[in-house]
Protein backbone atom coordinates (compact mmCIF):
# COMPACT_ATOMS: atom_id res chain seq x y z
CA UNK A 1 0.00 0.00 0.00
CA UNK A 2 1.21 3.45 -0.78
CA UNK A 3 2.05 5.89 1.80
CA UNK A 4 2.82 9.46 1.80
CA UNK A 5 3.85 12.51 3.18
CA UNK A 6 3.98 16.33 1.94
CA UNK A 7 6.22 18.42 3.13
CA UNK A 8 6.41 22.53 2.17
CA UNK A 9 8.53 24.43 1.73
CA UNK A 10 7.93 26.98 5.08
CA UNK A 11 6.65 24.05 7.40
CA UNK A 12 11.15 22.80 6.87
CA UNK A 13 13.07 23.72 10.34
CA UNK A 14 14.72 27.03 9.74
CA UNK A 15 17.79 28.00 11.54
CA UNK A 16 20.21 30.87 10.90
CA UNK A 17 24.01 30.66 12.71
CA UNK A 18 25.80 33.19 12.97
CA UNK A 19 29.47 33.17 12.95
CA UNK A 20 29.97 35.52 16.19
CA UNK A 21 29.00 34.83 20.01
CA UNK A 22 28.56 31.04 21.01
CA UNK A 23 28.90 29.41 17.46
CA UNK A 24 31.86 31.16 16.85
CA UNK A 25 33.93 27.90 16.76
CA UNK A 26 31.68 26.13 14.52
CA UNK A 27 30.89 28.82 11.84
CA UNK A 28 33.27 30.37 9.73
CA UNK A 29 33.66 33.99 8.22
CA UNK A 30 33.32 37.54 9.55
CA UNK A 31 30.70 38.96 12.21
CA UNK A 32 27.68 38.97 9.91
CA UNK A 33 28.28 35.90 8.16
CA UNK A 34 25.78 33.46 8.73
CA UNK A 35 24.81 30.29 7.71
CA UNK A 36 20.79 29.86 7.21
CA UNK A 37 19.30 26.30 6.61
CA UNK A 38 16.24 24.74 6.15
CA UNK A 39 16.03 20.88 7.19
CA UNK A 40 13.86 18.81 6.16
CA UNK A 41 14.36 16.24 8.88
CA UNK A 42 16.65 16.20 11.88
CA UNK A 43 19.50 18.33 12.52
CA UNK A 44 20.05 17.31 15.79
CA UNK A 45 18.43 20.40 18.27
CA UNK A 46 17.79 22.42 15.33
CA UNK A 47 14.74 20.83 14.27
CA UNK A 48 11.86 19.03 15.58
CA UNK A 49 9.85 17.33 12.52
CA UNK A 50 10.14 14.43 11.32
CA UNK A 51 13.41 12.78 12.30
CA UNK A 52 14.66 10.72 9.11
CA UNK A 53 13.88 8.70 6.25
CA UNK A 54 14.74 5.21 5.59
CA UNK A 55 18.72 5.68 6.03
CA UNK A 56 18.42 10.05 5.45
CA UNK A 57 19.15 11.57 8.93
CA UNK A 58 19.92 15.13 7.09
CA UNK A 59 18.71 16.83 4.23
CA UNK A 60 19.25 20.76 4.83
CA UNK A 61 19.31 23.45 2.01
CA UNK A 62 21.88 25.67 2.95
CA UNK A 63 23.18 28.88 1.98
CA UNK A 64 26.57 30.43 3.83
CA UNK A 65 26.38 33.83 3.78
CA UNK A 66 29.06 36.41 3.30
CA UNK A 67 33.03 35.91 1.94
CA UNK A 68 34.25 33.43 3.94
CA UNK A 69 31.31 31.80 5.78
CA UNK A 70 31.04 27.92 6.74
CA UNK A 71 32.03 25.25 9.12
CA UNK A 72 35.12 25.42 10.57
CA UNK A 73 36.95 22.03 10.86
CA UNK A 74 35.62 19.39 12.48
CA UNK A 75 35.43 15.95 13.04
CA UNK A 76 32.67 12.74 11.62
CA UNK A 77 32.75 9.08 12.36
CA UNK A 78 30.12 6.59 10.01
CA UNK A 79 27.42 9.27 8.49
CA UNK A 80 28.08 9.51 4.59
CA UNK A 81 27.73 13.20 3.99
CA UNK A 82 26.70 14.47 0.24
CA UNK A 83 26.89 18.00 -0.75
CA UNK A 84 25.00 18.98 -4.18
CA UNK A 85 26.51 22.60 -5.28
CA UNK A 86 23.67 24.53 -6.83
CA UNK A 87 25.14 28.30 -6.60
CA UNK A 88 28.46 29.79 -5.73
CA UNK A 89 31.36 27.88 -4.96
CA UNK A 90 31.98 25.67 -1.93
CA UNK A 91 35.70 25.07 -0.98
CA UNK A 92 35.99 21.62 0.80
CA UNK A 93 38.91 20.66 2.97
CA UNK A 94 38.70 16.94 3.41
CA UNK A 95 40.76 14.46 5.50
CA UNK A 96 39.59 11.41 3.40
CA UNK A 97 42.40 9.43 1.74
CA UNK A 98 45.71 11.36 1.69
CA UNK A 99 43.49 14.38 1.79
CA UNK A 100 42.59 17.17 -0.48
CA UNK A 101 40.97 20.96 -1.22
CA UNK A 102 38.00 20.72 -3.75
CA UNK A 103 36.23 23.49 -5.25
CA UNK A 104 32.88 22.87 -6.45
CA UNK A 105 30.72 25.28 -8.40
CA UNK A 106 27.43 24.72 -10.08
CA UNK A 107 26.11 21.03 -10.92
CA UNK A 108 29.70 19.56 -8.86
CA UNK A 109 29.03 17.47 -6.04
CA UNK A 110 30.35 14.87 -3.47
CA UNK A 111 30.03 11.83 -1.57
CA UNK A 112 32.32 11.68 1.38
CA UNK A 113 32.33 8.42 3.87
CA UNK A 114 33.71 9.50 7.09
CA UNK A 115 33.72 5.76 8.52
CA UNK A 116 36.43 5.36 10.89
CA UNK A 117 36.56 9.30 11.60
CA UNK A 118 37.46 11.88 9.00
CA UNK A 119 37.73 16.02 9.64
CA UNK A 120 36.44 18.38 7.10
CA UNK A 121 36.01 22.40 6.45
CA UNK A 122 33.28 23.90 4.13
CA UNK A 123 33.81 27.43 2.67
CA UNK A 124 32.90 30.27 0.69
CA UNK A 125 35.19 31.93 -0.01
CA UNK A 126 33.83 33.80 -3.21
CA UNK A 127 32.32 36.84 -3.11
CA UNK A 128 28.95 35.45 -4.39
CA UNK A 129 26.36 33.52 -1.51
CA UNK A 130 26.64 29.83 -1.56
CA UNK A 131 23.75 27.46 -1.79
CA UNK A 132 23.80 23.54 -1.11
CA UNK A 133 21.75 20.82 -0.75
CA UNK A 134 23.43 18.53 2.01
CA UNK A 135 22.65 15.04 2.93
CA UNK A 136 23.32 12.69 5.50
CA UNK A 137 23.00 8.93 5.50
CA UNK A 138 23.22 6.10 7.53
CA UNK A 139 26.15 3.84 6.54
CA UNK A 140 25.75 0.19 6.28
CA UNK A 141 28.63 -1.03 8.54
CA UNK A 142 30.16 1.51 11.22
CA UNK A 143 33.69 2.58 11.05
CA UNK A 144 34.52 1.78 7.19
CA UNK A 145 37.41 3.08 5.60
CA UNK A 146 36.80 7.07 4.90
CA UNK A 147 36.24 7.75 1.29
CA UNK A 148 35.87 10.95 -0.62
CA UNK A 149 34.51 11.32 -4.27
CA UNK A 150 33.24 14.00 -6.28
CA UNK A 151 31.29 14.52 -9.55
CA UNK A 152 29.86 17.40 -12.03
CA UNK A 153 26.21 17.12 -12.98
CA UNK A 154 26.26 18.92 -16.41
CA UNK A 155 22.90 20.85 -16.89
CA UNK A 156 23.13 21.71 -20.34
CA UNK A 157 23.18 18.18 -21.95
CA UNK A 158 21.81 15.89 -19.25
CA UNK A 159 18.53 17.79 -19.49
CA UNK A 160 14.57 15.95 -19.47
CA UNK A 161 16.14 13.23 -18.28
CA UNK A 162 16.11 11.87 -14.76
CA UNK A 163 20.32 10.62 -14.29
CA UNK A 164 21.43 8.95 -11.17
CA UNK A 165 24.09 10.69 -9.52
CA UNK A 166 24.83 8.94 -6.65
CA UNK A 167 24.65 4.83 -6.74
CA UNK A 168 24.73 1.94 -8.88
CA UNK A 169 24.41 3.39 -12.22
CA UNK A 170 26.98 3.95 -14.62
CA UNK A 171 29.35 6.85 -13.54
CA UNK A 172 27.25 7.48 -10.23
CA UNK A 173 29.14 7.75 -7.38
CA UNK A 174 29.86 4.87 -5.43
CA UNK A 175 27.96 4.53 -2.06
CA UNK A 176 28.22 2.12 1.04
CA UNK A 177 24.23 1.89 1.44
CA UNK A 178 20.96 0.85 0.02
CA UNK A 179 20.40 4.31 -1.74
CA UNK A 180 20.27 6.31 -4.89
CA UNK A 181 20.16 10.12 -5.44
CA UNK A 182 18.77 11.61 -9.06
CA UNK A 183 18.27 14.30 -10.39
CA UNK A 184 16.02 15.79 -13.04
CA UNK A 185 16.55 19.30 -14.79
CA UNK A 186 14.20 20.21 -17.69
CA UNK A 187 13.68 23.27 -19.75
CA UNK A 188 10.63 21.89 -21.29
CA UNK A 189 7.22 20.91 -19.57
CA UNK A 190 6.37 16.83 -19.96
CA UNK A 191 5.81 13.60 -17.76
CA UNK A 192 8.72 11.47 -16.37
CA UNK A 193 8.71 8.19 -14.23
CA UNK A 194 10.54 7.76 -11.69
CA UNK A 195 11.18 3.69 -10.73
CA UNK A 196 12.61 2.62 -7.59
CA UNK A 197 14.26 -0.69 -6.93
CA UNK A 198 11.50 -1.98 -5.15
CA UNK A 199 7.93 -0.93 -4.08
CA UNK A 200 9.36 -1.20 -0.74
CA UNK A 201 12.29 1.35 -1.34
CA UNK A 202 10.76 5.03 -0.41
CA UNK A 203 11.44 8.35 -2.60
CA UNK A 204 12.03 11.14 -1.12
CA UNK A 205 11.28 13.85 -3.79
CA UNK A 206 12.66 17.60 -3.78
CA UNK A 207 11.57 20.24 -5.92
CA UNK A 208 15.20 22.52 -6.00
CA UNK A 209 13.13 24.72 -8.94
CA UNK A 210 10.44 24.85 -11.09
CA UNK A 211 7.29 22.44 -9.65
CA UNK A 212 6.10 19.12 -10.00
CA UNK A 213 2.99 17.24 -9.91
CA UNK A 214 3.82 13.79 -8.11
CA UNK A 215 1.40 11.31 -8.51
CA UNK A 216 -1.46 13.74 -8.10
CA UNK A 217 0.40 15.73 -4.84
CA UNK A 218 1.53 19.46 -6.25
CA UNK A 219 4.68 20.29 -5.35
CA UNK A 220 6.14 24.15 -5.50
CA UNK A 221 9.49 25.42 -5.38
CA UNK A 222 11.43 23.53 -2.06
CA UNK A 223 8.27 21.65 -1.34
CA UNK A 224 9.36 18.11 -0.82
CA UNK A 225 7.63 14.42 -0.67
CA UNK A 226 8.22 11.10 0.59
CA UNK A 227 6.72 7.89 -0.76
CA UNK A 228 6.58 4.12 0.43
CA UNK A 229 5.49 1.61 -1.40
CA UNK A 230 4.03 3.12 -4.76
CA UNK A 231 5.90 1.30 -7.14
CA UNK A 232 6.76 4.08 -9.92
CA UNK A 233 5.77 7.41 -9.33
CA UNK A 234 4.33 9.36 -12.25
CA UNK A 235 5.36 13.27 -12.82
CA UNK A 236 3.96 16.31 -14.51
CA UNK A 237 6.95 18.65 -14.74
CA UNK A 238 6.83 22.27 -15.52
CA UNK A 239 9.72 24.12 -17.83
CA UNK A 240 12.84 25.01 -16.09
CA UNK A 241 12.50 22.98 -12.94
CA UNK A 242 15.18 21.16 -10.86
CA UNK A 243 14.40 17.89 -8.95
CA UNK A 244 16.40 15.95 -6.62
CA UNK A 245 15.13 12.40 -5.75
CA UNK A 246 16.63 10.13 -3.03
CA UNK A 247 15.66 6.36 -2.94
CA UNK A 248 16.48 4.37 0.04
CA UNK A 249 15.74 1.65 2.05
CA UNK A 250 13.21 1.96 4.67
CA UNK A 251 14.56 0.98 7.99
CA UNK A 252 12.34 0.27 10.56
CA UNK A 253 13.96 3.00 13.29
CA UNK A 254 12.59 3.07 16.82
CA UNK A 255 13.10 6.93 16.57
CA UNK A 256 10.98 7.60 13.52
CA UNK A 257 8.33 5.31 14.42
CA UNK A 258 7.98 7.28 17.83
CA UNK A 259 7.58 10.67 15.58
CA UNK A 260 4.89 9.19 13.56
CA UNK A 261 3.00 7.77 16.09
CA UNK A 262 3.29 11.05 18.07
CA UNK A 263 1.79 13.02 15.13
CA UNK A 264 -0.63 10.61 13.92
CA UNK A 265 1.87 9.96 10.76
CA UNK A 266 2.27 5.93 9.77
CA UNK A 267 4.51 5.86 7.05
CA UNK A 268 6.51 2.95 8.16
CA UNK A 269 3.20 0.87 9.82
CA UNK B 1 19.08 -13.59 29.69
CA UNK B 2 20.54 -10.56 29.65
CA UNK B 3 19.69 -8.01 27.15
CA UNK B 4 22.09 -7.67 24.27
CA UNK B 5 24.72 -4.56 24.17
CA UNK B 6 23.99 -2.04 21.89
CA UNK B 7 25.59 0.56 20.06
CA UNK B 8 24.90 4.16 19.62
CA UNK B 9 25.34 7.17 16.76
CA UNK B 10 25.48 10.88 16.96
CA UNK B 11 23.24 12.33 15.16
CA UNK B 12 25.16 15.69 15.38
CA UNK B 13 28.66 14.14 13.72
CA UNK B 14 28.38 10.37 13.41
CA UNK B 15 30.50 9.42 16.53
CA UNK B 16 29.43 6.10 17.99
CA UNK B 17 28.97 4.44 21.54
CA UNK B 18 28.88 0.90 21.82
CA UNK B 19 28.31 -0.76 25.28
CA UNK B 20 30.76 -3.19 24.94
CA UNK B 21 33.58 -1.26 24.38
CA UNK B 22 32.26 1.55 26.43
CA UNK B 23 35.06 5.04 26.64
CA UNK B 24 37.92 4.17 29.10
CA UNK B 25 39.44 7.19 28.41
CA UNK B 26 36.23 9.47 29.27
CA UNK B 27 35.34 7.06 32.17
CA UNK B 28 33.08 4.68 30.86
CA UNK B 29 34.43 1.43 31.34
CA UNK B 30 33.82 -1.28 28.58
CA UNK B 31 30.30 -2.96 29.30
CA UNK B 32 28.84 0.65 30.78
CA UNK B 33 25.10 0.55 29.09
CA UNK B 34 23.76 3.90 27.51
CA UNK B 35 21.19 3.86 30.54
CA UNK B 36 23.84 4.70 32.95
CA UNK B 37 25.88 6.81 31.21
CA UNK B 38 24.86 10.10 32.92
CA UNK B 39 21.99 12.02 31.04
CA UNK B 40 24.42 15.25 31.21
CA UNK B 41 26.76 13.97 28.91
CA UNK B 42 27.64 15.14 25.78
CA UNK B 43 29.15 13.79 22.58
CA UNK B 44 33.18 13.33 23.50
CA UNK B 45 33.72 15.00 19.30
CA UNK B 46 31.08 17.83 19.13
CA UNK B 47 29.08 18.21 21.97
CA UNK B 48 25.58 16.65 20.97
CA UNK B 49 23.66 15.92 24.55
CA UNK B 50 23.20 12.52 25.08
CA UNK B 51 19.00 12.42 23.43
CA UNK B 52 20.16 13.20 20.27
CA UNK B 53 22.08 9.71 19.82
CA UNK B 54 20.28 6.98 18.04
CA UNK B 55 20.46 3.20 18.76
CA UNK B 56 21.65 1.72 15.41
CA UNK B 57 21.81 -2.38 14.51
CA UNK B 58 25.11 -2.30 12.68
CA UNK B 59 28.31 -4.52 11.87
CA UNK B 60 31.81 -2.66 11.95
CA UNK B 61 33.44 -3.22 9.00
CA UNK B 62 36.95 -5.15 8.94
CA UNK B 63 39.12 -3.85 11.56
CA UNK B 64 36.37 -1.49 12.29
CA UNK B 65 35.80 -2.71 15.81
CA UNK B 66 40.02 -2.22 16.70
CA UNK B 67 39.86 1.07 15.53
CA UNK B 68 36.19 1.92 17.23
CA UNK B 69 38.30 0.74 20.38
CA UNK B 70 40.84 3.73 20.28
CA UNK B 71 38.47 6.55 18.76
Amino acid sequence: MSKSFVLRAGERGHDVIYSDGSASSYVAGHPGSHISRESSFNFHQYQDGRPGFGTVRVFGDEVFNGAGCGYNMHPHHNFIICAFVLEGELTHINTAGRGMVDQLRQGDYYVFSAGSGGKHCELSISPENMNAIYLWLMPGQLYLPPSYHRAHFDIRTRRNRIVQLVGDADSALPVAQDLRVSRLVTDRAGRFTYTPRTPEHGVYVFVAEGGATVNGAVLARRDSMGITGAGALALDVPDSSDIFFVETAMLDDARIRAWEKAHGADLLD
Amino acid sequence: METPLTRWLCLGCGFSYDEALGLPEHGLPPGTRWADVPDDWVCPDCGTPKGQFEMVEMGYSEGGADLARIA
